[in-house]
Parts: structure tokens; C-alpha cells; sequence
């Protein structure tokens, strides 16, 4: 035989095994992605991602977002064209401690109660992959509402402790100042610190600052924001002296849309971020520059057409979208996030604006910014999302109806990369492709 | 003093007096009807299409509600006769929907699957966002904890609560509970229905057992002593129990099976619900029209586990329909393929069920079925609990439990929904004034 086709033969075989290798390199890599989300749009503030974008999970975790990933390295392809993707979205404002308690005197019955809702029933299905209570549960609650309702969720369960140590049991409770106790609730944070993420103080109707005042001596101990659900103290307290004297940077003002209406909770109406004309308040803008937080809190009372809307237009811009999700906002004007999210969308703000406003910003104020963004490796928590255009009429507290064409429809949710949500099965074959 | 001229003249004086008396009651009358007849209605549904299947309604039609009743039903009722009037034009007008397979006992016993526990949801969460108004919880409590049920659940909700009785005195708890045949009491079970809850319990509930024909026969038992109908879920028999048997010789006319077109992978160790399409052939097995026939009910249940297109679509395409349609809603089905009940309804929909056979199945079919003839319609006189509903159209995916996928190119979506005469539920503000009228001010 001759020396030299041996020598050839040895090539191609080199050639060969190359090749073989180079296959097997390419079969490791086929398996490499669990799933990818191919085509849609790609809205990630965070990384300042706003284009058609493929997204690819591996582990529960993001494993890339970039163009034209090829759907041979992924065991699985959900095509979402014409469909948005962005982090799952942060609700920071839920009341979600359902149990079977009987109400406490006045109250909603939030705490253990049915006037909290379940987590999951209203979570997944519109796009929400991460909830923060707030305050449904103070330091002598906490460690039942961890057993019953976190551990028991699929959605994340972050929360904010009731500076009152019954939390939300009844009204009567939020004004028992001798049971808001900082030194007591940061000793409960300090044992619960990827879960509890700040304060809530709310419904005092003292004429006095107290209970925000050891909120946030409670948030010094912790180094963690308060939220405060304001306006109910008798004669009214004012909210510049709130934001100016009282608030640190950080610290959270919620229901920022109320209307100045009575209410059970605010007997003499919320003081209103705008004034008699629908002009907002000078120190609001102001307060917002100087770090407080607007979270909007819709709720079943407290989001109203005109001060939201006159808002939006003089340039305002609530800092946190979130729904103040419970029993008597659920079936509301409230719905679920969604729909809140929708409202924005059809008073203007354009829908990164509004994604920014549910995802990156929510996680910068619980400071988890592990949350809200699609970077590598973090927990693949993402929202597939549908804009329906239409004519879609949208409530308000007071039941009154804005109308407008665009409507957020959640499509496919995922936790940690599991799908939690399908709407229209887009991540599954065909019935009669599979045969049992 | 009187004469006579003066008697005449009185008398025609008087006469006239009367008559003018009389004409002026009249006329006061009639301005008095049409003031009352102006203010009379509350609520009227203008220009809706009406499925009212027991009243063979299937037109547009006006819906008039006074009070927390049905007033009227009719073309063209005039608006100013009611002191609010929704324009519904385009949408369909139902009975509000029954949803006659749920799981709502919301409780925090973690350790529980349906009693008092997380497992069973809250049902004003679901239910009028789907159009349905009653709820007929499917065994999740027994005698023992029922009047917990009331108490902590029923008492509390919007939904209208209906209850099958667990067979089993402490209902749902564990898979274990479910096998204790020294707790299943007919004579309990019929006392709770017949004697002290007959508004609400509705039948009884067979579920989960492992074992022979012992559970059902006991809910029959008690189904005869409390004259209602029982429910039965026969999915956990190992080996499988043959459903001819239990449709032919066990159940009465009016017994219902439920998950209907669950399909398990059945073997002698495994167990399971025998199915009721041939695996093989694809055919619906014979003696399942005839037990229909005979008057067993076959209801839907779809759950997390309890609905497989490889069963549904042959038996629809063969002529074979449910009695009912129903969700089995409960904490592991409402993120998977069911849903809600709009999901399930439109997935019949898709697989080619007429929009009426659908309202049908879930309107006055189940009202039937849990012998409530006072439920599911529209009639004069009855509970205005009302489904208004929008058929959208464009292309929609439904899935089953496998997670596989039909396509379909409607689906409904639940408008507005009127539980006793009062709005529980507006999608899109369609009752709603718009946000530009004049402030509340205080």
C-alpha cells in the first residue's frame, strides 16, 4: 500500500475524528438550553434592553438574551412573536395573608383573614412572579404567616411587618401605640432578612407622626425603608411634613392616586398629592427628587381618574406600579396587575415606562436587586406578555370608567423558570402530536 | 231647601262632579303608573343577545331587574322606564353561570387537600370574573365540618355556595380519610341534607376511594335516604372498577360521574378511572350512551388531571356530550390548562359545541342536575344573578392536562356580572359613568 495514502487515510481519519468530536461538542450544546423564548420583544430596563431579543433558561436560571439564538441548542422553543418578554413582574403592594380568622372589632380582616386574598390565585396570570405584602402581618403574626401562606406559595412572597404587632387585624389595633414596638419588629426582621424587606405603618388616626416615627426608628435598626399608608389621623396631618421632616430618602409613600374621599380607614379623606385646581403639589416633585418613593397602591379607595391623570400629565410619575391587591379591590376597579398596569399604558406612559415602573424600580426600593431584570444568572422569573389593542374601559374607585385601546394580557409566566402560566398554550405541542 | 229643579240640577251637577272626579282618578292613576313604571326598573340590559335555554330564549332581547329579581324580558323595553341603563349591545346575556364542580373550603390547614385548607380556593376570587355566580363545592366537607364550611366560607362569600356532602363525615383531608368506610354514615349524611342544611346541600360527594364499590354504594345509600343526587369520583381504584357496572348497576337516573373525559394510563398495580373512549379504537364505549340515556349525568370536572382531548374530541365528534361542564377548580387546576370556567366553556367552543349547548350545560343543565329549578334561567320573578358575556374572536390556544394544545378562534370573556341584582363584576366599566363626571368632593 502506499506510504502515502496511509499518511492520507490517518488524515481524513483525523479529519473524522474532528468532525466527531466537533458533533458531539454540538450535541452537549443542543441539550445546553431548557427553554428559549425566541423573537419576542425584550423589555429589560435594567440592562437597557428594549429589542427583539431571544431569551434562554437553563436551571431555573437565565442562561442568555441576545439575537438569533438558534433553537437546535434548546430542548424546547416557545415561539413569542409579536409578544413582549420582560422580568416577571414585582407587585409591591399586596395584601396576601389569607386564613380563616374572624375580623378583629373594625377592619378588613387582612390579617390570617378573608380579606386577604391567596398569592397564586392572582399572581401568575397576570404576569406577577413576585409579591411584597404589606403589612398584613406584624412581629406576632410573622412566623404563621411564613408556615400558612409563604411557604406555602409558588409566587415569591416578600413582605413588609405591620409596625403594629397585630398588623391588620382590625383598625382598632393601628392605634394601639403601645404594641409598635422598633426594637421587637427589627429583632423578627433580623430573623427573617431575604424576606422581610422594610415597615409599613398605616390607618392611625392619632394626630401625631408616632407610629411613622417608630417605623422608621425601626428602619434604622434594619437599615430598610417604611412604607406608609397615610391619612387617616384626625384633624389631618400634613403630607409636605411627611415627605420633608419625617421620611428619609427611600422611605415609601403608598396610595399616591387617593382622592380626598372618606373611607373607613381615612374618616376625614387622604390629603391629595394635587390641589383644589389638579395641580400637583410643589413639594411633591421636589420630595420625589430628594428620594421618596410614589408607590401607586390602587386598592379598592384609593386610585382616582383625576388626580392620576392630571398627574401624569404635569410630568409626574408614580415610582412603583402596584395593585394593593385584597378583598374588596380584587373584583373593584383594581382587578389585578394587569389591569392596573394597562390603566398607565392608556393614560400615556409608554410601556417601558411602565415595565421599568413594575419590575427594576419595585426591586430597587425592597433593595432585591437580584429581582426585576433578565441578566445572566439571575432566577429565570420572566413575563411573556400580550398588548391587546381595542376598546377597553378601565375603573377607578370611585367606579367611575377611563376609556382606552390597549390592554396587557398575560400570556406565559415563568418561576424560576417552570411555566407557571400558559394562556393559550404557546409552550405546548399540539394534542394529537402526542399520543397519550 | 231643596227643590226639585234644584234636586236635578244638583244631582246632574253632582253626577258631573263624579265624572270629572272619576276621570281625574283615572288620569291621576295612569300619570301615578307611568311615574311608578319610571322608576321601576333598576337595572336594565339594553340590547344584549339573550341565551336563556330554559326559556328557549336565543334572541336580543332587554333584561329589566328590580330589585334583586328578574322583572322583565323582552324586545325593546324602553330605557326611561329604568333609572339605569347598560348598553350591552354585541355582548350575550346569560343566566349567571354554575359552576357545579369546585373546591372552595379556604381554610389554613396546610395538611389538609380541600377541608379548611389553602387547597380549596376563595370563590369570590373566580367566580364572577368568569360570569359564574353559584358554586357547588364537590365533597371538600363532610358532616363533621360542614357547619365550619358555613360559618368561616359560605357565610362570608358574594358567590352563591352550593355543597355536595363528602360521603366521609370529616370530608377531604387526606387520601386516607377517603378510604375510612367506618365514617361514611348515610343516616348522618342525609340528616345534615334533609333536616338541617336543605338550602344548601345539594347531594353527596364519592370520591378517591381505593378499594370495591363500598363508598358509592354508601352515597347512594344516603343519597336515597336524603333523595338527592350523588357525585362520584372514581379515579383511585386499584385495580380499576368497571364503570359499566357502576353506571348500570350502582347509580340511580340522576347520579352523576364526573371528570368524564380524564384518561389514565391504567394498569392492574397502577389503577385509575377507566375511560370512557375506547384507548384503542377511539370510540365512545357503548354502554356510555346508554347510560346517558338511562339518565346517569356525565359532568365535566376538568381539574389538573381530569380532561384529555384524546378522550373529549372523539366523544363530541361522535355525538357524545356532557350533561354539565365544570372546572373542579382548586388550587393545583386554576394555573394549569383549566383555568376558569370561561376557559373550560370556550374549549368547548373550540372543539365545536354550539355557544347555546354550552350555556345549556352550564346554566339550567346543572340547576337540574342539583335539583335547584329556582337556578340557571331567567324567568320573571327569579334571582337576578346574570352572566353578560363578550365572544371574542381571533386565534386562542386551550390546552388539557398533558399540556397539549387545540387552537380555537373564540372565546368568551366575562363582561359584566350581576349577582342578585347587584354588579360584582365590570371588565370594562360598562356600568360605569365616565371619570370626567363632577368630583366627590367632602
Amino acid at each position: 500500500m502506499n506510504k502515502n495514502l496511509i499518511v492520507k487515510i490517518r488524515e481524513y481519519a483525523g479529519i473524522l475524528v474532528f468532525a466527531a468530536c466537533l458533533m458531539a461538542q454540538s450535541a452537549l450544546k443542543a441539550q445546553e438550553i431548557d427553554m428559549l423564548i425566541k423573537g419576542g420583544h425584550v423589555i429589560d430596563p435594567k440592562n437597557n434592553i428594549n429589542s427583539v431579543m431571544d431569551v434562554a433558561i437553563k436551571d431555573g436560571k437565565i442562561y442568555r438574551v441576545a439575537a438569533n439564538i438558534p433553537s437546535t441548542s434548546a430542548k424546547r422553543t416557545v415561539d413569542a412573536k409579536g409578544l413582549y418578554v420582560s422580568p416577571g413582574f414585582i407587585d409591591m403592594h399586596v395584601h396576601v395573608f389569607a386564613g380563616a380568622e374572624e375580623p378583629g372589632f373594625t377592619g378588613f380582616g387582612i390579617t390570617n383573614g378573608f380579606g386577604s386574598v391567596a398569592p397564586d390565585d392572582f399572581t401568575f396570570r397576570s404576569g406577577v412572579t413576585t409579591v411584597v405584602d404589606a403589612g398584613s402581618a406584624g412581629w406576632r403574626d410573622f412566623h404563621q404567616f411564613k408556615k400558612q401562606t409563604i411557604d406555602n406559595s409558588q409566587t415569591r412572597v416578600l413582605a413588609f411587618i405591620s409596625m403594629a404587632g397585630h398588623g391588620m387585624l382590625g383598625t382598632v389595633h393601628a392605634q394601639d401605640t403601645t404594641d409598635m414596638n422598633p426594637v421587637t419588629t427589627a429583632f423578627i426582621m433580623k430573623e427573617y432578612p431575604d424576606i422581610i424587606v422594610g415597615i409599613k405603618a398605616h390607618h392611625y388616626q392619632g394626630n401625631d407622626f408616632g407610629p411613622v416615627d417608630r417605623a422608621i426608628a425601626t428602619g434604622r435598626l434594619t437599615n430598610k425603608p417604611i412604607m406608609v399608608d397615610f391619612g387617616s389621623s384626625t384633624p389631618k396631618l400634613s403630607i409636605e411634613e411627611l415627605f420633608m421632616k419625617h421620611f428619609r430618602p427611600g422611605d415609601i409613600f403608598t396610595h399616591t392616586f387617593s382622592g380626598n374621599a372618606a373611607s373607613a380607614v381615612t374618616p376625614n379623606g387622604r390629603e391629595p398629592i394635587v390641589d383644589g385646581n389638579n395641580k400637583v403639589k410643589p413639594f411633591i416633585f421636589e420630595a420625589q427628587k430628594q428620594g421618596r418613593i410614589f408607590d401607586t397602591g390602587h386598592g379598592g379607595g384609593a386610585f382616582v381618574w383625576s388626580t392620576a391623570i392630571n398627574a401624569l400629565k404635569q410630568g409626574f410619575y408614580p415610582n412603583t406600579i402596584s395593585t394593593d391587591l385584597y378583598r374588596n379591590s380584587r373584583n373593584a376597579g383594581m382587578k389585578d396587575m394587569a389591569n392596573v398596569m394597562s390603566k398607565f399604558l392608556n393614560m400615556g406612559m409608554s410601556i417601558q415606562d411602565v415595565i421599568l415602573r413594575s419590575t427594576w424600580n419595585p426591586a430597587n426600593v425592597i433593595q432585591h436587586t437580584e429581582l426585576g431584570h433578565l441578566s445572566v444568572g439571575a432566577e429565570a422569573d420572566v413575563s411573556v406578555f400580550n398588548i391587546r389593542e381595542g376598546k377597553f374601559g378601565f375603573m377607578d374607585a370611585r367606579g367611575s370608567v377611563f376609556n382606552g385601546t390597549k390592554k396587557l394580557e398575560a400570556e406565559l409566566t415563568l418561576r424560576a423558570g417552570k411555566v407557571a402560566w400558559d394562556l393559550n398554550g404557546i409552550s405546548g405541542p399540539q394534542w394529537d402530536a402526542v399520543s397519550r | 231647601m231643596r227643590t226639585k229643579t234644584a234636586g236635578i240640577s244638583e244631582f246632574i251637577q253632582h253626577k258631573f262632579v263624579r265624572t270629572v272626579q272619576r276621570i281625574a282618578a283615572v288620569l291621576a292613576l295612569i300619570l301615578i303608573t307611568v311615574t311608578v313604571e319610571a322608576q321601576e326598573i333598576d337595572i336594565l340590559l339594553k340590547g344584549g343577545h339573550v341565551i336563556d335555554p330554559k326559556n328557549s330564549i336565543n334572541a336580543k332581547m332587554d333584561v329589566a331587574i328590580v330589585a334583586d329579581k328578574i322583572f322583565r324580558v323582552a324586545a325593546n323595553i324602553p330605557a326611561s322606564l329604568s333609572k339605569k341603563t347598560i348598553d350591552i349591545s354585541g355582548l350575550y346575556v346569560t343566566p349567571g353561570i354554575i359552576d357545579m364542580h369546585a373546591h372552595v373550603f379556604h381554610g389554613a390547614d396546610v395538611n389538609s387537600i380541600s377541608a379548611n385548607s389553602p387547597g380549596g380556593l376563595q370563590a369570590d376570587a373566580f367566580s364572577f370574573r368568569a360570569g359564574v355566580t353559584t358554586v357547588v363545592d364537590a365533597g371538600s366537607s363532610g358532616w363533621r365540618n360542614f357547619p365550619l364550611f358555613k360559618s368561616q366560607v359560605i357565610d362570608r362569600s358574594q358567590t352563591r355556595i352550593l355543597a355536595f356532602l363528602n360521603v366521609v363525615g370529616g370530608g377531604m383531608v387526606t387520601r386516607y380519610d377517603q378510604q375510612d368506610v367506618t365514617d361514611m354514615n348515610p343516616e348522618m349524611n342525609a340528616y345534615m341534607i334533609k333536616k338541617l342544611h336543605p338550602t344548601i346541600l345539594v347531594g353527596i360527594k364519592s370520591a378517591h376511594f381505593w378499594g370495591d364499590f363500598r363508598s358509592v354504594d354508601k352515597a347512594v345509600e344516603s343519597g336515597k335516604l336524603a333523595n338527592v343526587p350523588v357525585i362520584v369520583d372514581f379515579g383511585e381504584h386499584s385495580p380499576p372498577n368497571s364503570i359499566e357496572s357502576l353506571f348500570m348497576e350502582h347509580f340511580r337516573p340522576g347520579d352523576i360521574f364526573t371528570h368524564t373525559f380524564s384518561e389514565h394510563a391504567i394498569s392492574e398495580t397502577a389503577g385509575g378511572r377507566e375511560s370512557i373512549v375506547d384507548v384503542k379504537t377511539r370510540k365512545v364505549k357503548p354502554f356510555v350512551f346508554a347510560a346517558q340515556k338511562r339518565g346517569i349525568i356525565f359532568d365535566v370536572g376538568h381539574g389538573a388531571g381530569a380532561f384529555n382531548f384524546n378522550q373529549a374530541i372523539p366523544a363530541l365528534k361522535q355525538g357524545f356530550m356532557p350533561n354539565t361542564i365544570s372546572t373542579d377548580l382548586y388550587n393545583l387546576s386554576m394555573n394549569a390548562a383549566m383555568k376558569d370556567m370561561t376557559n373550560v366553556m370556550s374549549k368547548f367552543l373550540a372543539m365545536g359545541m354550539g355557544l347555546q349547548d354550552v350555556i345549556l350545560r352550564s346554566t339550567w343543565n346543572p340547576a337540574q342536575v342539583i335539583k335547584r329549578p329556582d337556578l340557571g334561567h331567567l324567568s320573571v320573578g327569579s334571582e337576578a344573578d346574570i352572566a353578560v358575556f363578550n365572544l371574542k374572536k381571533g386565534n386562542f390556544g386551550y390546552m388539557d392536562v398533558r399540556r397539549t394544545k387545540i387552537s380555537g378562534t373564540e372565546k368568551l370573556e366575562a363582561e359584566l356580572t350581576l349577582r342578585a341584582g347587584r354588579v360584582v363584576w365590570d371588565l370594562n366599566g360598562i356600568s360605569a359613568p365616565d371619570w370626567q363626571m363632577p368630583a366627590i368632593t367632602n
